[in-house]
């Protein structure tokens, strides 16, 4: 397999804190309301405790991007040295049709530009040896960037409960699943 | 929720108008009588596909990049549709402007052909991964069943006399198989997973939905069946119904990232 930028999203570390959302907003300064990162809580049907689990999540950046197809003007492409899909802002048209059309709601309307844009996988930052400015900022390293050519962590899911199946697309994320707290109740001790 | 009002108009105008000239040129070849306004006819046509077109450029932040929709006509259905929509409307204008008695057979044939291609894109860059409810052939079928119901309805302010019985029986067919399936196919997404569902709930609690089907699929079929011809009122209600249609597609399609940390 030729390398595959992923996130690695630790549900189990992760507390829901939006830094990774907002260390994207001040990396790229997107326009109110547009949000490239965004910070899921998980329903209560998947995660019954009331405390909260989340699943930080981004562009996939997805092996067969839906984005990369239905492009009229092929204003993406997917970069052969790691995978990471690139979105050319200069040559989009605004059609929405990549908004419209990602399952995962990764392409999102820019009502300035009127131009669609996403997560770039900082791949500035990358190719200058940095890590993306959401991975940067965790506090609690719940997200990280992986080498799915390499990745082999037997706990990790590609499809957990939360985040739709589309294996066409093969997303480029992984997941280690939410831990329920654990109860310590007066017999414990 | 987004009312896609550039998108309604160009998906329905140029439907009208692929239902119009293939019934037109299957009408030139069936039955006996003479053949009508054909001219007026296939200008009407191109007329309305060239409206829809110049709609579709509003639904675009950069109108003037349309044409590099060119590029990507390998994957994207998009440019598909709108290269095979351009090249409807210069097919569909030069028939028009070549008509002699009747419409030349070759262009009638081409016309007819491309105009279902069209439908067939159109279907196809509708129905993308992230809407569940539309994620299959539901799409195309609502698109041809456009164009099944707009064709012989707007046909019969050009057609003669002696070819209205043909068109009546051809549009309350349509109007049949469209009342069927737009009854079953909210039921059939309310049966399905989360956000396929959440689409089915949002079309039958719709009034939209409701008035669509009374005023737009079951009464026109009512009158077809009682009158057994097409009074010069209904293609009025008709497009009504249709545009009404295709503002519900638009505004009720719940998309898969609405849902995200939930259960699919």
């Amino acid at each position: 397999m030729t390398k595959q930028y992923a996130f690695f999203v630790d549900a189990k570390r992760c507390i829901g804190c939006f830094t990774c959302a907002m260390a994207c907003k001040n990396q790229y300064h997107q326009e109110p309301g547009v949000h490239w990162r965004q910070v899921y809580p998980l329903n209560e049907e998947i995660y019954p405790h009331r405390e909260r689990a989340f699943y930080s999540l981004a562009c996939n950046h997805c092996e067969n991007p839906t984005c990369a197809n239905v492009c009229p003007v092929k204003a993406y492409y997917k970069r052969e040295e790691d995978g990471v899909v690139v979105h050319e802002q200069d040559k989009c048209i605004g059609c929405g049709n990549c908004i419209r059309s990602c399952p995962y709601g990764a392409p999102r309307y820019n009502p300035v530009l009127k131009k669609a844009e996403k997560c770039s996988f900082c791949y500035q930052r990358l190719d200058a040896g940095l890590k993306p400015a959401c991975v940067q900022s965790c506090p609690v390293e719940a997200l990280q960037i992986v080498d799915l050519a390499e990745f082999d962590n037997p706990n990790a899911v590609q499809y957990p409960a939360g985040f739709p199946r589309f294996t066409k697309l093969n997303p480029s994320v992984r997941f280690i699943l939410p831990e329920q707290p654990r109860m310590v109740t007066r017999s414990d001790v | 929720m987004s009312m896609e009002l550039p998108l309604v108009v160009f998906t329905v105008s140029a439907q009208a108008a692929i239902g119009l000239v293939a019934i037109s040129t299957v009408r030139q070849f069936a039955g006996h009588g003479p053949l009508g306004k054909i001219r007026q006819e296939w200008l009407f046509a191109a007329a309305v596909l060239a409206i829809g077109l110049l709609a579709s450029l509003f639904h675009l932040g950069h109108p003037l990049g349309a044409p590099t929709v060119l590029n990507h006509l390998g994957t994207a259905w998009l440019s598909a549709e709108a290269v095979g929509a351009g090249v409807l409307l210069a097919v569909v204008a030069v028939a028009a402007f070549t008509i002699k008695g009747g419409v030349n057979k070759a262009l009638g044939i081409i016309a007819a052909v491309l105009g279902l291609l069209v439908v067939y894109f159109m279907g196809m860059t509708y129905s993308p991964p992230s809407f569940p409810a539309y994620n299959n052939v539901l799409p195309f079928a609502f698109f041809l069943l456009t164009a099944a119901i707009l064709g012989p309805a707007l046909a019969s302010y050009f057609a003669s006399q002696e070819k209205q019985a043909m068109l009546a029986r051809w549009l309350t067919g349509a109007l049949l198989v469209g009342l069927v399936v737009h009854l079953l196919a909210p039921c059939i997404w309310l049966s399905g997973g989360t956000v396929m569902r959440e689409t089915g709930m949002a079309f039958v609690a719709s009034p939209l939905y409701w008035a669509r089907i009374v005023l737009g699929l079951a009464l026109p079929l009512a009158v077809m069946v009682r009158m057994k011809s097409i009074p010069v009122w209904l293609p009025v209600l008709l497009v009504a119904g249709e545009l009404a249609g295709r503002l519900l597609f638009f505004m009720y399609s719940i998309h898969t990232a609405s849902n995200l940390g939930g259960i699919y």
